[in-house]
């Protein structure tokens, strides 16, 4: 795909677990697993929202376009 | 809805029909096996038995049992369709892309039950003359074809339903 999640890079820099991420935004760790393998097929402004607030980022921290 | 009993009936429904379906075609098929065994008699039920186009209105019957017994195969492939298709609907998973084949599939074979029927009214219609008027319950139905364009629709409506909930599953 070439909509690229940088979730992993984003955790290891706030020293944060997947685990940890999903208790704060109440979103199911198999659900976030899916978003940070890059096998979602969309997202939720929702939960965009939810990351970016508790990473403190912007939605362009998280996603990058990466042309095939 | 989730504990409706509508699901139960259709189910025993359906299963009745797959077996009165095969009495139908039975029951047919020895009626066609007797017009050649006892031809005189099957002209005299007719009420033909020495008229000059007894034969042709004979033979005529004859197709009109063959086009019935077509119709048999026909009806199992929609009433196995159907019952698969609840079968879906008690898992509580219906949407599902073989059931927009399946309806797509019945839509189709509704279609030949149709053409089928115009046929026999067809034939029925060459047949009938003022000495021996044959009214057979067979012809174009306007609610028949209302039902097969329903069943296009509808399948187009799952095909749709299936890939929107394959969007959904991957949102996150």
């Amino acid at each position: 795909m070439a909509i690229a999640v940088k979730l992993d890079d984003l955790l290891h820099e706030r020293r944060m677990t997947l685990t940890e991420l999903a208790e704060r935004i109440d979103i199911t760790l198999a659900n976030l697993s899916i978003l940070k393998t890059g096998k979602a097929r969309a997202i939720r402004f929702s939960t965009l929202e939810a990351i970016c607030t508790v990473l403190a980022c912007q939605p362009g921290d998280l996603l990058e376009y990466r042309p095939d | 809805m989730r504990h409706s009993t509508a699901l139960p009936l259709a189910y025993v429904f359906l299963r009745i029909l797959v077996l009165l379906n095969w009495i139908f075609g039975a029951c047919i098929l020895a009626l066609l096996a007797f017009t050649f065994i006892n031809e005189s008699w099957t002209m005299k039920a007719l009420g033909v038995s020495g008229m000059s186009d007894a034969v042709q209105v004979m033979w005529a019957m004859r197709g009109i049992a063959a086009l019935g017994i077509a119709t048999v195969p026909i009806n199992y492939q929609i009433f196995k369709r159907l019952l698969k298709m609840v079968d879906t609907v008690r898992a509580g998973d219906p949407f599902v892309a073989d059931n927009a084949y399946r309806l797509h599939a019945i839509a189709w074979l509704l279609v030949a039950l149709q053409l089928i029927s115009m046929t026999i009214a067809g034939i029925g219609r060459i047949i009938s003359t003022e000495e021996h008027p044959f009214h057979l319950d067979a012809g174009f139905s306007a609610n028949s074809w209302l039902a097969i364009i329903l069943c296009f629709v509808l399948a187009r409506v799952f095909a749709e339903g299936t890939l929107m909930r394959e969007d959904l599953e991957g949102t996150v």
